[in-house]
C-alpha cells in the first residue's frame, strides 16, 4: 500500500525499539527484586487478557457479552482441579471422581485444557444465545454467568462448593504472564484486519449489508466467541495459579464490571485501546489506593480516605462518557507506523515552508 | 483533532503509569522512620523512636465492611492504648491499616506491599477465610507472622503454614458448643437449615451435624438456601409439614439474614428454639426481627455489654464508647482489639521483632485474658482454646445464657 522503502526502514526501527522497550520492562521487573510490583505487572497481564479477549468478541461483533467471567472461572476451576497435587486432592476433594482424583497435570496443559473447557462450552451455549441480537444477548449472557456461578456453588465435588479452594500450585510466573498476553494481543490484533475479523465488524456495522454479501452472521460470531472465551479461559487459569485460594464470589459481578469499565476506557473494539484502558485503569486504582491512608500536600495533610480509589474510578468514568463517549481510542488502533507517518508529514510540511521563499524570489 | 486526542490520551495514561511507580518512597505517614533504635533503652521521647510498624488489612469498603470495620476501629483503639502506656519495647506501635476492597487478588497485593515497602513485622487483620487464603501463603513465605481477627475456620493452619494464628476459636468449636448446649437444654431432635452461598455456614452446619449425632441426636429435616434469599416460604412450608416439631431449629447463617429468617419463621407460627452461631452477633438481628427474635440463642466469642461481669469487656466498651460515640458494632470489634493485644504481649515477651521470634513468643502464650475470653496458643496449636460464650435474646436484648468449653470438639 504505498509504503515508502524510508517509511518500511522506520517502521522496522520503530518495531525494534518498542520490542527492546518492552524486553527491558520486563526484565526490570523480573530482576528488580520488586514483589509488588511484579505483582502489580502480572495482574495488569492477566487483566489485559481479560479486556482485549471481551473487546475482541464485544468490541469486534458489537454484541455486549456479560458472561466472560463465567469463561474465567471455567478456566480457573479445570486448571485448578488439573494441577492440584494428588495428596492434596485427597483432602480438599475427597468425591473426585477416579481418572481426575488420580492424575495431575503439568501447568501448560492444564492451562490449555482450561482454555478448550471454556471455548467447547462458548461454543455450545453460542449457538442458541448468538442468534439473538442487540442486548438480548447481554440478557442471555448474564444468564449464563449466574448458571455458572450456581453450579460451581453445587458441582462440590469438584469445586468445593463455596468453601474457598485452596493448595492451586503458584505457577504463574511474570514470564508465562508475558508470553500468554503477548500471544493473545497478537491474535486479537491478527483477526481483526482478517477476513474473519472484516465480516464481522461488517456484520456490526450493517447486519443486512453484510448478509447481502454473503456474511454468515451467525457462524463468524460464533467462531469470534470461541476464540474469545479460550483466551478468557487460560486468563482465568493464570490468574488461579497467581492467587492460588479463591471461591465462586470471584467470579461474578464485580469482576464483570472491572473488566467492562477497563474496556469501555480504552475503547470498544480497538486492541491498544485495551492495553491503555487497563493501565489506565488499574495504575489510577493503585494510585488513588496508595493514597488512601493518608498523604500530604504541602503543609496540609489528608486524613484516611478509605473508598477513594472506588471514587476515583467512578470520576474517570463520568469524566470518559461525557466527553469522550467512544472510549481513549473508540475503535481506531495506536500504530507504530503513525509516528513515521506524521514526522514525515511534518517534514514535508518543513519542506514547503523552506522552499517557498525560493520559489517566490525566483518569480518576478 | 483526533490524533491529538489520542496523544493527550497516550501522554496521560504514561503519567498515570509513571505516577503509580512512585509510591515506592515511604508511605506518606507522618512519622520519621530514620533512626532504628535497637537498644533497649532509647534516647527521646516515645513518639521520636522508630516505631513498630504492624500491617493491618481489612475489607474497610464492599461487603464484608460491616464486620470489617468494627475490627479495624477496635484494633486501632488498642494501639492507641498501648502507645499511650508507654509502647511496646520502648517503642511506638504504628498501626498501618488498608482497605482491601473485599476483593481477595486487591488483599494480596497489599500486604505484598506491607511487608516489602512498609517492612511490617507482623500482620493482622480479615474475617474470612477467602482473604486469609489469598494474604497467609505471602506472609508465610516471607516468614512474618500473621493473626486473623475473625476468620473462624479451624483448617486454616493446616491451610497456610506455622505462621498463621486465629484470634477466636475454630468453628467446629463454636457448632460443637451449640449441639452441646442445645442437646441438654431442648432435646434430642433438631431441624437443621444451612446457608450454600458461604464457606462459613456451610462448615459450621457441618460440625455441628457431627457433634449433634455423636451425642445422640436426630436430625429431622435438613435444607439450605443461598445467602442473600429474601423468601423462605419453602423451607417453612417443610417444616410445617413435619409430624411432629423438632425439639429446636439449628439455623446457620450470615449476618445479613440472620433477622429475616427468624422473622419469617416466627411469622409462620413457629416458636420453638432457634440456635445458631456467631453470625447471629449483629444488631440486625434485633432490628429486623424485633420481637421475634426472642428464644433465639446462638454461640459466640463474648457478650460486649457495659455492665459485664468481665472487667476486660467493661474496659473495652467504656473506652470504644469514649473514642467512637457508639458501642462496639459488632463482637469483631472486640477481637480486633485483643489480636492487637496478644501480638503486643509476643513481641514484648520475643524481645525483638524478628518473625521467628514473634512465632515463637505467641505459641508461648497460655491464660492472656482478652476481652473475647483467655487466649492460650501451643506449638501445635494456632487456634485458642477458649470458651464460648451462648446468648439468650430475652426481653429484646443479648443476655448471657451460660459460657462453657466443648467437652469434644469435631476434627477440623
Amino acid at each position: 500500500m504505498g509504503t515508502s522503502p524510508i517509511r518500511r526502514g522506520w517502521r522496522w526501527g520503530l518495531r525494534g525499539v518498542a520490542l527492546l522497550l518492552l524486553a527491558g520492562i520486563y526484565l526490570a521487573l523480573e530482576r528488580g527484586g520488586s514483589a509488588y510490583l511484579q505483582r502489580l505487572a502480572v495482574l495488569f497481564l492477566i487483566n489485559l487478557m481479560l479486556v482485549v479477549s471481551l473487546n475482541l468478541f464485544t468490541g469486534f461483533t458489537g454484541v455486549f457479552s456479560l458472561g466472560h467471567v463465567g469463561f474465567m472461572a471455567l478456566g480457573a476451576y479445570t486448571s485448578a482441579i488439573l494441577t492440584l497435587p494428588i495428596a492434596m486432592k485427597k483432602v480438599n476433594l475427597p468425591d473426585l471422581p477416579a481418572p481426575l482424583a488420580s492424575t495431575t497435570l503439568p501447568f501448560l496443559p492444564a492451562l490449555i485444557l482450561g482454555g478448550f473447557t471454556a471455548a467447547a462450552v462458548a461454543l455450545l451455549i453460542g449457538i442458541p444465545i448468538l442468534r439473538l441480537s442487540g442486548h438480548f444477548v447481554a440478557v442471555a449472557t448474564l444468564g449464563f454467568l449466574i448458571i455458572t456461578r450456581v453450579v460451581l456453588i453445587n458441582a462440590e465435588a469438584f469445586t468445593r462448593g463455596t468453601r474457598t479452594f485452596t493448595g492451586v500450585p503458584p505457577f504463574t510466573t511474570l514470564g508465562w504472564a508475558a508470553l500468554w498476553a503477548l500471544l493473545n494481543l497478537y491474535i486479537a490484533w491478527r483477526l481483526k484486519h482478517s477476513s474473519l475479523g472484516l465480516q464481522v465488524r461488517a456484520a456490526r456495522d450493517d447486519p443486512w449489508g453484510a448478509r447481502g454479501v454473503g456474511v454468515s452472521i451467525a457462524r463468524v460470531r460464533l467462531i469470534a466467541f470461541g476464540i474469545s472465551a479460550f483466551f478468557t479461559g487460560i486468563a482465568g487459569g493464570l490468574w488461579a495459579h497467581f492467587l492460588t485460594a479463591f471461591s465462586p464470589n470471584a467470579f461474578y459481578f464485580s469482576k464483570t464490571f472491572e473488566i467492562i469499565v477497563m474496556m469501555i476506557v480504552g475503547g470498544m473494539g480497538s486492541v491498544t485501546g485495551s492495553v491503555l484502558g487497563t493501565l489506565l485503569v488499574m495504575a489510577s486504582t493503585e494510585l488513588l489506593r496508595n493514597m488512601e491512608p493518608g498523604f500530604a500536600i504541602g503543609s496540609f495533610t489528608f486524613g484516611p480516605l478509605y473508598g477513594l480509589s472506588q471514587i476515583g474510578l467512578a470520576v474517570l468514568l463520568i469524566l470518559l462518557i461525557t466527553f469522550r463517549r467512544q472510549g481513549l481510542l473508540g475503535d481506531q488502533e495506536l500504530r507504530l507506523e503513525a509516528i513515521p507517518e506524521r514526522v514525515e508529514r511534518w517534514l514535508a510540511q518543513r519542506k514547503v515552508v523552506l522552499e517557498s521563499p525560493r520559489v517566490r524570489k525566483a518569480d518576478p | 483533532m483526533r490524533p491529538l486526542h489520542r496523544l493527550v490520551a497516550l501522554f496521560l495514561v504514561f503519567l498515570l503509569g509513571a505516577a503509580a511507580c512512585q509510591p515506592a518512597t515511604p508511605p506518606p505517614a507522618a512519622t520519621p522512620t530514620a533512626p532504628p533504635a535497637a537498644s533497649p533503652t532509647p534516647a527521646g521521647t516515645l513518639e521520636e523512636r522508630a516505631p513498630i510498624r504492624i500491617g493491618a488489612p481489612f475489607n474497610l469498603t464492599g461487603g464484608m465492611a460491616s464486620i470489617d470495620v468494627p475490627a479495624a476501629n477496635g484494633a486501632r483503639l488498642a494501639a492507641e492504648e498501648i502507645n499511650a502506656a508507654g509502647g511496646v519495647l520502648g517503642r511506638p506501635i504504628e498501626l498501618l491499616i488498608r482497605d482491601t476492597k473485599t476483593d481477595p487478588a486487591t488483599a494480596a497485593t497489599v500486604v505484598t506491599q506491607l511487608i516489602e515497602q512498609d517492612k511490617v513485622v507482623a500482620v493482622i487483620g480479615f474475617n474470612d477465610s477467602d482473604y486469609v487464603l489469598a494474604a497467609g501463603p505471602i506472609c508465610q513465605r516471607a516468614g512474618i507472622p500473621f493473626i486473623t481477627v475473625g476468620a473462624t475456620s479451624p483448617r486454616l493452619p493446616g491451610q497456610v503454614g506455622d505462621m498463621l494464628f486465629l484470634t477466636p476459636f475454630g468453628d467446629n468449636v463454636q457448632a460443637a458448643v451449640g449441639a452441646e448446649f442445645a442437646f441438654e437444654k431442648f432435646g434430642k431432635t433438631a431441624y437443621l437449615l444451612w446457608d450454600k452461598g458461604a464457606e462459613y455456614t456451610t462448615v459450621l452446619a457441618k460440625y455441628f451435624k457431627e457433634r449433634f449425632a455423636e451425642l445422640g441426636g436426630t436430625i429431622v429435616l435438613e435444607d439450605t438456601y443461598q445467602s442473600g434469599d429474601k423468601d423462605f416460604s419453602a423451607q417453612i412450608a417443610k417444616v410445617k409439614a413435619l409430624p411432629q416439631q423438632p425439639d429446636f431449629y439449628y439455623i446457620s447463617a450470615l449476618p445479613d439474614d440472620v433477622g429475616t429468617i427468624v422473622k419469617q419463621f416466627r411469622n409462620a407460627g413457629i416458636t420453638g428454639p432457634i440456635v445458631g452461631g456467631d453470625g447471629y452477633d449483629t444488631p440486625l438481628l434485633l432490628e429486623v426481627a424485633g420481637p421475634a427474635a426472642e428464644n433465639v440463642f446462638f454461640t459466640t466469642h463474648s457478650l460486649l455489654t457495659a455492665d459485664s461481669p468481665n472487667e476486660k469487656v467493661r474496659k473495652f466498651v467504656e473506652a470504644y464508647k469514649q473514642k467512637y460515640g457508639t458501642e462496639p458494632e459488632a463482637v469483631f470489634a472486640a477481637l480486633g482489639y485483643d489480636t492487637v493485644y496478644v501480638l503486643a504481649e509476643a513481641i514484648r515477651r520475643a524481645g525483638s521483632t524478628d518473625g521467628q521470634a514473634i512465632k515463637q513468643a505467641l505459641e508461648s502464650i497460655r491464660d492472656f485474658p482478652a476481652a473475647t475470653g483467655v487466649i492460650n496458643y501451643s506449638p501445635q496449636s494456632h487456634i485458642p482454646q477458649k470458651g464460648v460464650t451462648v446468648i439468650e435474646v430475652k426481653g429484646g436484648k443479648f443476655t448471657l445464657a451460660v459460657e462453657r468449653v466443648p467437652q469434644k470438639v469435631p476434627a477440623p
